[in-house]
């Protein structure tokens, strides 16, 4: 899963050239993963520099806004802390992050989604749906597709009773 | 792209689909509501994501079959690259996509990402159940997802 990153007003430091304090303004955040079902735990990472003191993540979305501070220096430098979206309301939240010393951080977003697939169907009159999907047997189904249609309906006349 | 606005009807030339959309959300377990088995014609649009045109994974939803027979996706597994899908939105606009792919996954190894991870393009996903019905559990144990690109 690839965490999705936006560098924010920082980055315009960067075209503007070394006028601005670059190691300041280089500061980004990521959320990984970019994308957890409602209950689950993402992490934020900030490149913020450690000896800056702790850095806070401001969380903002459907019915949040909240701070979370950094726990731990995070492996490649940098600070991190998790964040667990138990009773997140479903949709996509936005991570902005302060430096210890008081600058940019950087922002990032995370999405927080249903859990696992839907439960869609009843079960028919016979059990069997029109994909006997077992992975990579899916093409191979519907290639087959006028057979399974005869199989499907012998297997249908032999069950409903 | 298009900008934010529901999704009305979904229309499947290549399965025979043309089907009424509710929107939908979550059920108390934190799963996707699928719309109610006395109306297994309709499909549902997850309404917190983004509409069917707009930047991003649109999903809908819809179910196989229910206790009278087959429903609004009980073909969506037999999709092919290539095909299309129309989305009909309620500013008026139909939002047309290809389909890039067919997946069925187990639930409990469903592509979250995949499904809702979005981007800047305009995509669309569609879902419904798959395997082989279990009595017992009184459900499927798979999940059919069909990837899909705007047309351009």
């Amino acid at each position: 899963m690839k965490a999705k990153t936006v560098l924010g007003s920082a980055a315009v430091g960067v075209g503007l050239g070394t006028l601005l304090l670059p190691a300041a303004a280089l500061a980004d955040t990521t959320v990984s993963p970019a994308t957890t079902p409602v209950g689950g735990t993402v992490v934020l990472t900030t490149t913020c520099n450690p000896k800056a003191g702790d850095a806070l993540f401001r969380v903002t979305g459907p019915n949040r806004d909240q701070n979370v501070r950094s726990t731990t220096a995070a492996a490649g430098g940098g600070l991190s802390a998790e964040l667990f979206t138990a009773g997140f309301t479903l949709g996509t939240y936005t991570v902005t992050a302060t430096c210890g010393d008081g600058s940019n951080g950087g922002t990032a977003t995370f999405t927080v989604t249903p859990i696992g697939g839907a439960q869609a169907g009843a079960g028919g009159r016979d059990g069997d749906t029109g994909v006997l999907a077992a992975g990579g047997a899916l093409a191979a189904a519907a290639v087959a597709g006028g057979t399974y249609v005869l199989v499907r309906r012998r297997r249908r006349a032999t069950t409903v009773a | 792209m298009l900008p934010r606005s529901e999704p009305l009807r979904v229309a499947i030339p290549g399965i025979g689909v043309d089907a009424d959309i509710v929107p939908v959300a979550t059920d108390s377990n934190g799963a996707l509501e699928v719309p109610p088995l006395e109306h297994p014609e309709i499909a549902g649009w997850y309404r917190r994501g983004p509409t069917p045109g707009e930047a991003g994974n649109a999903v809908l939803v819809g179910h196989v079959d229910s206790l009278r027979g087959p429903a609004v996706f009980f073909d969506l597994g037999r999709l092919r690259p290539g095909d299309t899908v129309e989305v009909t939105r309620a500013d008026g606009r139909v939002a047309v996509f290809t389909v890039d792919g067919v997946g069925a996954y187990p639930k409990e190894r469903f592509p979250t990402e995949r499904v809702y991870g979005g981007g800047a393009e305009a995509r669309l996903r569609l879902i419904t159940c798959g395997g082989r019905f279990d009595p017992r559990t009184g459900s499927y144990p798979d999940n059919i997802v069909v990837f899909a690109t705007a047309a351009r």
